[in-house]
C-alpha cells in the first residue's frame, strides 16, 4: 500500500445536464487548464487533487458523471458515498437551469440526507449568451439553503472557490468537534460523523 | 514483403465473384490494411451491409443510396422547408398542442438534435477532420441559405442573448449582442458542409428512425470511426456515398449493441450489466490476483469497463489504434465475445502496477489506458481466449 499523504479524504461528486461543463469545471481545477474539445462523459469519470486546509491535507476524490438520463442508473450508485456534491448550470441554457429541480430530487432520493451540496452557475464569462440571471440562482439556491457561486472553468473565475468552500463546508462537518473552528456553521448529526470519518480510512 | 502478401491474401478473397465471408474475417481479424480503402470495404462486408455476391453490389448501393435520400428528403429537407416558409394557415402553427401537429414534432426533434448537436462538436478532438468540410456536401441542404441545416435549428436565437439592464422598475436599455461563432466549429458557408454536420445528420436520422431508443451520448463515438474510415476512402464512388454506407453499417451494428445503450434493457442477456459481469467472471479466471485486488479495493467494473464496452473501447485509444481494434472485433465470429478478452487483456497487461496501487491510482490508470502498442493487447487477448479455463 501506497503512504498516507493526506490527513482527511473527501469524496466529491459533480453532477448537471450535459454539456455544461462539468468535465471543464473539474480539469480547471485539477489540471488548472482549459480546453473547448471535451469528448463526453460516458458513464464516470475520475481526479484526485489534495488542497491544504486549515493545516490539514485533504485529498479531493471527485467523481464526474455523464449527463444525460440513460447514465443515470450508473451515476447515482456513486451518490451514497459523496460527503459533497456539485450541482451544476449553464447561464447560457434555460433547460439546464429549469433542471436543477430535477437534480436535486435525485440528490434527495440517492444521496445521504446531510450530504454537503453546492449551486454552480457556470459559463458565466458568456455574458452576451447569459440567459439565467444571477439572481434567479441565488433565489433558488437560498430556497434549498444551498450554497451558490456563478463560474467559469473557461475565464478561471470561482472554481477553486467552489471546491475549497465545499470542502470546507465538510471539514467543518467532520472536524465540528474541534472547539473555535467556525462555530456558527457547526451542524452535526452523529450519525453522518461516524459515517463520514469511517469512509475516510477506506482508501 | 509480408505486407505484400497481406495485401495479395486480401486481394485474393476480395477479389472472388462470391466472397467468402469466413475467409475475410479470419484475415480481417489480424489487421485489415489502410491501403487502397480495403477497410472500409472490408467493414461493409464485415457489418452485413453489403451483401456477399459481388454482382449484387450496384443495384444494391443503388437501392440504398436512393433509399438514404429519401430519407433526408422526408426528415430533414422537408420540415426545413416548413420552417422556412411558416405556413399557419393550414390548421397547423406552432403553438398548436394537437400530438399529430407537425409543429410538435419538430420541436420534439429539436430536443433530441440538441443533445446531438452538443455531442457531434465534440467527436475526436484530438483530429481535425471532423472541422474539415467534405468533399460531398448534401446540395439541397447546404444551398437553402442555412434553412434546412440541422445545427441552425437548435441555434439559440439572438433576440434571447440581448443583456438587458434594469433599473428600477423600467426596462432602461437593451444591448443587442453580437452573435459569436464557435471558433471550432464555424458554421461553413453558403454550398459547404463540415464532416461533422454530415455525422450530426447520420445520427438525427437514426434517432427518428429509432423512436424507441432514440439518441444516447456514445453513439457519436461509435458512428465517428465508421464515417472516418469511408470518408476517406481513394475510391472517389465509395467516398462520395460515405454519408449513406456508414448510415447502414451504423445502423446494422446498433442492432448488435444497442442494448449497451438502453438502461431497462441493463439486466437483460445482452445489456451492459451482463457483459460487465461477463468480463470480471474472465479476469477472474485469467487473473485471479489481480481479480482478489480488485475485490479488495472494491474497484467495480462499473467504474472503468462500462466505458469501454459501450464504446468498443473508441474513447481509450487514438483513432488509428480503434481502427485496428475495430478490425478484429468486426471479425469476432460470435461478436462481441472477443471484446471481453480484449477488456481482461488491457487489464492483465497492467497487472504489475494494479497489484501495487491503491484504489485512486488504479482506477485513474485503467480511466486513461497508456499508449502502447495495441498488437501487444491483441496479442494478449488471443492467448487469454486459448487458455483453459
Amino acid at each position: 500500500m501506497a503512504k498516507k499523504t493526506y490527513d482527511l479524504l473527501f469524496k466529491l461528486l459533480l453532477i448537471g445536464d450535459s454539456g455544461v461543463g462539468k468535465t471543464c469545471i473539474l480539469f480547471r481545477f485539477s489540471d488548472d487548464a482549459f480546453t473547448t474539445t471535451f469528448i463526453s462523459t460516458i458513464g464516470i469519470d475520475f481526479k484526485i487533487k489534495t488542497v491544504e486546509l486549515r493545516g490539514k491535507k485533504i485529498k479531493l476524490q471527485i467523481w464526474d458523471t455523464a449527463g444525460q438520463e440513460r447514465f443515470h442508473t450508473i451515476t447515482t450508485s456513486y451518490y451514497r458515498g459523496a460527503m459533497g456534491i456539485m450541482l451544476v448550470y449553464d447561464i447560457t441554457n434555460e433547460k439546464s437551469f429549469e433542471n436543477i429541480v430535477k437534480w436535486l430530487r435525485n440528490i434527495d432520493e440517492h444521496a445521504n440526507e446531510d450530504v454537503e451540496k453546492m449551486i454552480l452557475g457556470n459559463k458565466c464569462d458568456m455574458s452576451d449568451k447569459r440567459t439565467v440571471s444571477k439572481e434567479r440562482g441565488e433565489t433558488i439556491a437560498r430556497e434549498h439553503g444551498i450554497r451558490f457561486m456563478e463560474t467559469s472553468a473557461k475565464a478561471n473565475i470561482n472554481i477553486d472557490k467552489a471546491f475549497n468552500d465545499l470542502a470546507e463546508a465538510i471539514l467543518d462537518k467532520t472536524a465540528g468537534r474541534e472547539p473555535g473552528d467556525h462555530v456558527d456553521r457547526v451542524l452535526v448529526d452523529r450519525k453522518q460523523q461516524s459515517n463520514t470519518s469511517r469512509s475516510c480510512c477506506n482508501n | 514483403m509480408a505486407y505484400r502478401a497481406r495485401l495479395k491474401e486480401f486481394d485474393d478473397v476480395l477479389d472472388q465473384e462470391v466472397i467468402d465471408l469466413k475467409k475475410l474475417k479470419s484475415l480481417s481479424f489480424h489487421g485489415i490494411p489502410d491501403d487502397q480503402g480495403r477497410r472500409a470495404l472490408c467493414w461493409r462486408l464485415l457489418l452485413n451491409y453489403l451483401p456477399t455476391d459481388k454482382s449484387q453490389w450496384p443495384l444494391f448501393l443503388q437501392e440504398k443510396r436512393q433509399l438514404y435520400k429519401q430519407f433526408i428528403d422526408e426528415m430533414v429537407v422537408m420540415p426545413g422547408s416548413q420552417e422556412g416558409n411558416g405556413d399557419v394557415t393550414e390548421g397547423d402553427h406552432p403553438l398548436s398542442i394537437n400530438p399529430d401537429s407537425q409543429w410538435q414534432t419538430f420541436f420534439k426533434d429539436n430536443e433530441v438534435l440538441l443533445q446531438i448537436d452538443k455531442d457531434v462538436r465534440r467527436l475526436c478532438p484530438d483530429i481535425s477532420f471532423f472541422q474539415q468540410p467534405t468533399e460531398f456536401p448534401c446540395q439541397e441542404i447546404v444551398n437553402s441559405n442555412d434553412v434546412k441545416r440541422l445545427h441552425t435549428r437548435v441555434q439559440r436565437s439572438v433576440l434571447k442573448c440581448a443583456n438587458v439592464e434594469r433599473k428600477g422598475l423600467g426596462i432602461t436599455k437593451i444591448a443587442l449582442s453580437i452573435k459569436k461563432a464557435n471558433e471550432d466549429y464555424a458554421p461553413m458557408t453558403e454550398g459547404k458542409e463540415a464532416h461533422w454536420e454530415v455525422v450530426e445528420r447520420i445520427l438525427f436520422l437514426y434517432a427518428k428512425l429509432n423512436p424507441g431508443q432514440g439518441y444516447v451520448q456514445g453513439m457519436n463515438e461509435i458512428i465517428g470511426p465508421i464515417y472516418h474510415a469511408f470518408a476517406c476512402d481513394p475510391d472517389i464512388t465509395f467516398r462520395e456515398h460515405a454519408e449513406c454506407d456508414s448510415f447502414f453499417c451504423f445502423t446494422n451494428l446498433m442492432s448488435e449493441i444497442r442494448d449497451f445503450f438502453i438502461k431497462s434493457l441493463d439486466e437483460t442477456d445482452h445489456g451492459i450489466n451482463k457483459m460487465m459481469s461477463r468480463m470480471l467472471v474472465q479476469l477472474k479466471n485469467s487473473d485471479l490476483d489481480v481479480w482478489l485486488k480488485f475485490q479488495q479495493l472494491e474497484l467495480k467494473p462499473q467504474f472503468y469497463s462500462f466505458r469501454w464496452i459501450t464504446l468498443l473501447l473508441s474513447q481509450e485509444f487514438p483513432l488509428p489504434d480503434v481502427l485496428r481494434i475495430w478490425d478484429t472485433l468486426f471479425s469476432d465470429e460470435s461478436r462481441f465475445d472477443f471484446l471481453i478478452y480484449v477488456c481482461c487483456a488491457m487489464i492483465v497487461i497492467l497487472r504489475n502496477k494494479l497489484l501495487n496501487g491503491d484504489f485512486p491510482s488504479n482506477l485513474k490508470l485503467l480511466q486513461n489506458f497508456p499508449p502502447m502498442d495495441v498488437q501487444i493487447i491483441l496479442s494478449k487477448a488471443v492467448e487469454l481466449s486459448k487458455q483453459k479455463n
